[in-house]
């Protein structure tokens, strides 16, 4: 215990040391003092307005200005992906801008782009309305043509009342003042959506009471819908009718469907003058908007290269103001104060930064930076690096560290994808992993600074797990010998041969085995026998029992040496001493029996000693006697086992009710078991109030729940860990049958076709189901081990993170 | 190669592999000690999946029974 009392820290297995700090800054230097703390990025600042609403702060008027900001800089951004313009951001022009300067210069891109917007649009709309003109020009003169060429003698009359019009020229019908004696046939022409035109016939039919004649043809081109601004099929009409009446219900039926009318001359010159003057001023028009969309994206280009700079410097400057809305006026309303949480070994840098702050702003007063007492507990904080962040991560998914608690990442570095790979043992399978994160890990600055979808984000931040994991699977998958199902004799000569030399009862009797056993790993003769599965499930089924009991017990060494770091001589004697006499005299000896009959070769029923053990300690053990004294041994270990539950039960919520009296009610000083009684009893009731009354009955049934769900979960964690055999078994027989019966199959026949076609499945099969899908479930399962069995036993859990205002966070968290 | 022989080469890789990443990256006592924390916790691991498997067959109760198609 000496040897580990002279051990320096170690690194990441315990929070850093936090301390409550309280600094007073003058007004003048305030903005400053916090933009040079987001700068380092080392300070949590505690909010002291929680009671006060957004709108009674402070500084409300500068966070609004920064979100007005903030929202003009999102429509740039919009309008310059829908122009599909690439921002290419130039850091190389760091201009120094004021605040002031930049929300002037917003407002004036603001106005210039929605000025530009709207001209755009109405040059637009002129655009289409012009097309469809043409359309009906087009199609319509068509109607009319005909309609003239066939001056059937029936319909003359009809015909003369057109030529009967007036030759003025007004070809605007909609505007020609009718005198309403004239009754001719007269026409409107228009054009309407495809999707409307059956309907809209009918209408006009009913309307008109059958004195209408439709006549209709499809426009050929696509023309840009208004309302919707797609591009929708048009159809041109033409409809003849006579009578005032009926013009007007035709009208009104129009507008209805929303069918544009456009007049049509009906000499067919006219026609041809009109159909010139409309395309020429459509090709002026196309020109045009051209031009202004030109200028449109030379604009848009020159705030593209500087957007990201500006939403940098917006979200820096909300950060600045919603952290100085946290401090509190003093009462001279010359200073701020603020609280807040440090690491300690960051106290000389942040009193640097503000000394820089007041000097920088020529203030009279300096900072005042110094410590307070602190009765709430601290965040923990842990000063990862690239590579045990992702680990870290994982810890903290289930829950973050208490302050000071022991940190079971150390571990989970190694352990997490050992069990992994003691699941997903196949050395090809590691391989190819392997090249996976490998790739991830090369490519890492260009994937870094890429936006990724949410799966390939999550992948790529394991990178580093996944690389441990392949090379943990690589080392399992030559242990159970497996390479995408298939044995190698990498490691030397199989220990088993036939009987005699014709190999006779193979198949009954079975081989023996001659030699000293493969020297690394599962010997490659068992592969394909029918007594494989009995021999692996005996061997994995066991190899969980070892590692799993293993793994508990480092947990429950790592709870003694938390008690020893908190002081707490109480936790020793009372909880950790039970906890392993109890785990171990039960199925450490388990473990124990297994080696033992591994090195005699015994036949004994562990099982049956296990149960017996139990039911009958004191019978005869018969023919499952592995060694001398076993017996009385494990008489021993029972009583053992007996007397641990009430040990760990009962004496501790005594002793603390000792201590407590002892502690507050004499007011003598006894014993102080001070940082006990503050970790061990209601670890969520405030730490503010020193005189808290200690509850016996709420310690009493607190400790009996943590023993019983030690106990119960002893049997239950131990089983848990067999899932270690069984997913190992679901993977070797998955890629066990694919190998058999996908690529043997297919490479038996003589066709190449087959033999390729039985390749690509394979392929396929070996990469969705075993390398994706049996990746995940096998880190599942690796992740619940840690987070219940093995973190069960020492971990608490119920810290907060400490989140520094800092930019470099604010510019990670993107929108 | 008996099983002492095989664990006395574990203990060696380990050992060794513990002297090269503190000569490579030697940044300071407490991340010294972790990254000894993680070859020793690697070099348990991987000993004990190995000796479990070797003990395994050791003094094996079954033998492999050729199936038909061998």
């Amino acid at each position: 215990m000496k040897l580990f009392d002279d051990l320096p820290s170690m690194d990441h297995l315990r929070s850093e040391d936090m301390s409550l700090v309280q600094v007073i800054i003058p007004v003048e230097s305030a903005h400053r003092a916090v933009s040079y703390l987001g700068e380092l990025g080392l300070l949590q600042l505690k909010d002291l307005n929680e009671d006060k609403s957004p709108f009674q702060r402070t500084f409300v008027n500068q966070v609004k200005r920064c979100g007005e900001m903030s929202r003009k800089l999102r429509f740039f951004g919009d309008q310059i992906s829908k122009a599909g313009i690439t921002a290419s951001p130039c850091p190389a022009s760091q201009q120094v801008i004021d605040l002031e300067e930049l929300e002037v210069r917003l407002s004036e891109h603001e106005a210039e782009l929605l000025e530009m917007n709207a001209n755009s649009e109405k040059l637009r709309q002129t655009y289409n309305e012009l097309l469809e003109f043409k359309l009906v020009l087009l199609k319509a003169g068509g109607f009319l043509v005909a309609a003239q060429n066939h001056a059937v003698p029936a319909e003359t009359e009809l015909v003369e009342s057109i030529y009967s019009k007036k030759d003025d020229e007004s070809l605007f019908l909609l505007e020609q003042p009718e005198p309403s004696s004239k009754s001719g046939l007269r026409f409107i022409s228009g054009i309407i959506c495809k999707s409307k035109e059956l309907t809209f016939e009918r209408m006009l039919f009913r309307a008109t009471r059958g004195n209408m004649f439709f006549n209709q043809a499809p426009a050929g081109e696509q023309v840009m819908d208004p309302v919707s601004g797609e591009m929708v099929e048009k159809t041109v009409f033409v409809v003849f009718f006579s009578g005032e009446q009926a013009k007007n219900k035709i009208l009104k039926i129009c507008q209805a469907f929303g069918a544009s009318c456009y007049p049509v001359p009906e000499e067919n010159s006219k026609q041809m003058q009109l159909t010139r003057e409309v395309s020429l001023r459509l090709s002026e028009l196309e020109a045009t908007l051209d031009a202004g969309n030109r200028h449109r994206n030379k604009a848009l280009a020159s705030i593209a290269s500087q957007l990201w700079n500006w939403i940098i410097m917006v979200k820096k400057e909300k950060g600045v103001y919603d952290t100085l809305n946290m401090l509190n006026f003093d009462v001279t309303k010359k200073c701020l104060v603020g609280e807040g949480w440090c690491p300690t070994f960051a106290k000389p840098q942040i009193k640097e930064v503000l000394e820089h702050a007041s000097i920088h702003s020529n203030s009279q007063v300096g900072i005042i930076f110094h410590d307070m007492d602190s009765f709430e507990s601290p965040p923990t904080y842990f000063r990862t690096n690239w590579f045990t962040h992702a680990f870290q991560e994982i810890v903290d998914a289930y829950g973050v560290a208490r302050y000071q608690e022991a940190n079971p990442a150390v571990y989970s570095v190694i352990t997490f994808p050992f069990l992994f790979a003691v699941m997903f043992g196949d050395w090809g399978h590691g391989l190819c992993l392997l090249l996976g994160s490998l790739i991830l890990i090369l490519r890492e600055k260009k994937l870094g600074s890429q936006k990724l979808g949410s799966f390939m984000e999550m992948a790529f931040g394991g990178r580093y797990v996944v690389l441990l994991m392949a090379l943990f699977s690589i080392y399992c998958g030559l242990i159970y010998n497996e390479f995408f199902s298939v044995p190698f004799q990498i490691f030397g000569k199989s220990a088993y041969k036939c009987r005699d030399s014709s190999c006779s009862d193979a198949h009954t009797a079975g081989l023996i085995k001659y030699r000293d056993p493969y020297p690394f790993g599962v010997d490659p003769r068992w592969r394909g026998s029918r007594s494989e599965l009995p021999f692996l499930n005996s061997l994995k089924m066991k190899m969980s029992i070892l590692l799993g009991v293993s793994q508990m017990n480092l947990g429950i060494i790592l709870s003694y040496f938390d008690a020893k770091f908190h002081g707490s001589s109480l936790d020793v004697r009372y909880q950790f001493m039970p906890q392993m006499i109890f785990l171990n005299s039960l199925f450490g000896y388990l473990a124990l029996l297994i080696v033992i009959k591994w090195c005699t070769g015994s036949q004994a029923d562990l099982y049956h000693v296990m149960i017996y053990m139990f039911l009958n300690p004191t019978g005869d053990l018969g023919e499952n006697k592995l060694f001398w004294g076993q017996k009385e041994l494990q008489i021993l270990l029972l009583l053992m086992a007996i007397v641990a539950v009430p040990w760990m039960l009962f004496p501790k919520p005594f002793i603390l009710r000792k201590l407590h009296t002892e502690r507050f009610q004499g007011r003598t000083y006894g014993i102080l078991g001070t940082s006990e009684m503050d970790l061990d009893h209601d670890p969520d009731s405030a730490r503010r109030q020193h005189h808290e009354d200690f509850n016996f009955s709420e310690v009493f049934v607190h400790q009996m729940i943590h023993s019983i769900e030690f106990v119960l979960g002893a049997v239950s964690n131990t089983a848990s860990y067999l899932r270690l055999w069984a997913l190992s078994l679901a993977h070797s027989e998955l890629s066990t049958v694919f190998y058999e019966k996908l690529l043997l199959l297919a490479w038996g026949y003589d066709s190449v076709i087959i033999r390729i076609a039985g390749l690509a499945v394979f392929a396929f099969a070996t990469a969705f189901i075993l390398l994706m899908m049996e990746t995940l479930s096998a880190f599942l399962h690796a992740l619940r081990l840690h987070w219940v069995e093995f973190m069960g036993k020492f971990y608490h859990g119920d810290g907060y993170k400490f989140k520094p205002f800092s930019f470099k966070l604010l510019a990670d968290e993107e929108d | 190669m008996g099983f002492l022989m095989t664990t006395i080469i574990f203990v060696v890789v380990g050992v060794v592999a513990s002297v090269l990443v503190r000569l490579c990256c030697n940044r300071g006592p407490s991340t010294n000690l972790f990254h000894l924390t993680l070859i020793i916790t690697a070099t348990v691991c991987c000993w004990m999946m190995w000796a479990i498997v070797y003990l395994a067959q050791l003094k094996p109760l079954i033998v492999p029974i050729l199936s038909e198609g061998e």
